[in-house]
């Protein structure tokens, strides 16, 4: 039987499937990624000047910026949705509020090769990606205009992706998303209430309970939300609450690169390719509550339209019961 | 130079960001709405029949709402609550309605007559109420999915949902409660002084008549977003609509022509956001929700595709102002 739950963090409602009813991800519509661009484009090697000029990159021979021999580059965004220069400028028209579009916008180019993605990387270039994101993250969080940095990949056409080159995004915003400030509000109530981080008691019972837990290591877990918006939703955490996105060292970095594209692999294998988003919800910048809040990463695979339904109550309706999500991610193994 | 909007009712920040209409791939490719036209199950319907519109008793009908063959929800179980360790969960109980907007085998509703469209509205008002009759019912809502992209089975055949729902959705509280504070501040429905505004402004008003208006939103979700809006205050919709239906449907014959001809019959949704039931209570909750909201439509074309971006953050982005939408929608023009 369907069942109607509620997200404890920031109260949401969605119905999901019971576990007899769930669909199983042959019962979701494939998508092909057909390839509809050259396969020397301008993120790959040797086309460095196609891109405006990199802000960095991992080049571990003695190469100059700009020029080949690198393995992962950070290149601002030719289209941005927000521009760098000039002085945030709020003001209000009638009873409305603006401000002029503030902030940074980049690219990070994951990989020279222009056939591989998140999925195939080995550990070590996906250690590389990460690497970057902190980069990048520490680097934006000095500039005062920014309250904010969200990192996020889109891949493949139905998850918003319009460039096949393997590549994610960073945009550096002056306020704090309205997903993420949901969050830390209803994480804070919990530890208001209770004193402790609303994640680490999730993530305890979702241990006890064993059911949603797609896979694990020494410092990070992934499983299936008891609350998912999508179908084959799935979240990772680092275990300890202590563990910082930003500052974290070599050993956690890769313990996160390991279950990151294992997870992505797993769904490239049980859902035949599927396009996807993940996220980072990281906390704000300078941000005061850090005991009330847990970063994670979100990772939706794209296997259907969100209707009007959803768009007009906020009321997901997902058909995978998480439990017989995590059971077909689990046994998605080369 | 972008800029960063922020939806006066629930606080939501969106971007505008006209530069990126360049970007390629940003629209979905031009959207043609094909269906399977084997035999089509709402033409000769023989569902069980919850409410219908008759010329006369025993006449064919003209609207009918049937319970739906794939129900999300359904009451034939008990209303029940559980806890599962820090999560809370009710069952599924709640109603899931199909409304055939008509007879004929006509897709977008944009096609239908006025007159018909009329009994579409009707048809919702006479169910809210009677739906209203269930005190577990908290909330319901009204909604039509077109095409594939807005999530609807390849279907060519006119109709919308109705669902009602134990509980109080995400959105609808988000809405209230951004309505409840500007009302505890000023003492004014946000909606009246949103309509008063626009209606001075202009820019963003696409249509208008007697008792409604229609206008793109100052911070729009999606590109070509559209809301209409009635003049005359009042929370409920199955209350508020009372007298206007033909009015009402006139201009959403406008609005979803205009989008069809100015989009090339894009895939859209329509959803009506009402207040939720009370079932008598006058406690703080509710205590100034008869003046505070105000019922409305949102018209949703799906042009676009949302990213990991807004999935992940909530942020929205525009490519093209909602002043130039309007504009763009106002020169459209129809016939009749």
């Amino acid at each position: 039987m369907a069942e109607v739950r509620r997200d404890p963090i920031i109260g949401r409602w969605v119905i999901v499937e019971g576990r007899e009813k769930s669909l199983g991800p042959a019962q979701y519509e494939k998508e092909l990624h057909v390839s509809k661009q050259a396969a020397i484009c301008q993120f790959c090697n040797d086309r460095e000047s196609q891109t405006p000029p990199e802000v960095d990159a991992i080049r571990p021979g003695a190469y100059a910026p700009n020029t080949v021999g690198w393995q992962a580059r950070v290149v601002p965004n030719k289209f941005p949705a927000l521009r760098i220069e000039g002085e945030l400028n709020r003001r209000g028209v009638g009873l409305y509020d603006m401000t002029n579009g503030i902030g940074a916008h980049e690219i990070v180019i994951e990989t020279p090769d222009h056939l591989k993605n998140f999925a195939d990387y080995s550990v070590a270039e996906a250690v590389q990606v990460i690497k970057l994101f902190q980069n990048r993250s520490a680097s934006l969080a000095r500039d005062k205009r920014f309250k904010y940095i969200m990192i996020f990949k889109n891949y493949g056409q139905s998850a918003g992706a319009s460039v096949e080159h393997a590549h994610s995004q960073i945009i550096a915003l002056p306020m704090v998303p309205k997903y993420v400030a949901e969050e830390l509000e209803g994480a804070q109530k919990y530890y208001d209430f209770r004193g402790r981080c609303v994640f680490c008691d999730m993530i305890e019972q979702e241990y006890q309970d064993k059911r949603r837990i797609i896979t694990s290591n020494d410092g990070f877990v992934s499983f299936c939300p008891f609350v998912p918006r999508y179908p084959f939703e799935s979240w990772i955490f680092p275990k300890e609450h202590t563990v910082d996105f930003v500052t974290m060292g070599d050993k956690e970095r890769e313990q996160l690169a390991g279950i990151l594209k294992d997870v992505l692999l797993r769904m490239k294998i049980c859902l035949s390719d599927p396009s996807y988003n993940f996220y980072l919800h990281v906390m704000p910048v300078g941000y005061e509550n850090p005991q009330s809040y847990h970063w994670h990463i979100e990772i939706v695979p794209q296997l259907t339209r969100v209707a009007g339904f959803e768009w007009g109550t906020g009321f997901y309706v997902v058909r995978t019961a998480p439990s017989v999500a995590a059971e077909y991610l689990r046994g998605a193994t080369q | 130079m972008p800029e960063l909007r922020k939806d006066p009712v629930i606080g939501r920040w969106v971007i505008i960001a006209t530069e990126r209409a360049r970007r390629p791939g940003v629209f979905l490719d031009s959207q043609k709405n094909t269906f399977e036209e084997a035999a089509c199950a709402f033409c000769d319907n023989k569902d069980k029949e919850i409410f219908s519109i008759r010329a006369y008793s025993g006449a064919p009908w003209r609207v009918r709402v049937v319970e739906s063959g794939t129900p999300l929800l359904s009451s034939h179980g008990k209303f029940s609550r559980h806890g599962h360790g820090l999560y809370d969960v009710v069952n599924d109980y709640g109603a899931h309605e199909v409304v055939i907007e008509t007879p004929e085998h006509i897709a977008n509703m944009a096609d239908l007559t006025q007159e018909q469209i009329r009994m579409v509205f009707e048809t919702y008002a006479v169910r809210y109420n009677e739906l209203n009759k269930n005190t577990n019912f908290q909330y319901v809502i009204a909604y039509k999915n077109y095409g594939w992209a807005a999530g609807s089975r390849r279907i060519g055949h006119s109709r919308s949902q109705i669902i009602a729902t134990s509980v109080n959705p995400f959105s609808a509280k988000e809405k209230l409660a951004g309505a409840k504070k500007y009302y505890n501040y000023r003492e004014r429905c946000l909606y009246c002084d949103m309509i008063q505004q626009e209606l001075d402004a202009k820019v963003r008003i696409i249509a208008e008549t007697e008792h409604f208006v229609a206008m793109t939103p100052f911070a729009p979700r999606f590109v070509f977003e559209i809301w209409i809006l009635p003049k005359k205050h009042n929370c409920d919709f199955a209350k508020g609509v009372v007298g206007q239906e033909h009015d009402l449907a006139g201009l959403m014959k406008i609005v979803l022509t205009k989008i069809k001809i100015g989009l090339d019959d894009p895939a859209y949704n329509y959803v009506i956001h009402s207040a939720p039931f009370r079932h008598g209570e006058t406690g703080a909750k509710w205590k100034t929700l008869a003046e505070d909201y105000h019922w409305h439509i949102e018209v949703l074309p799906r042009l676009t595709r949302v990213a990991g971006f807004e999935r992940g953050s909530g942020f929205y982005i525009s490519s093209i102002p909602p002043e130039s939408v309007a504009e763009f929608l106002r020169e459209v023009k129809i016939n009749g």
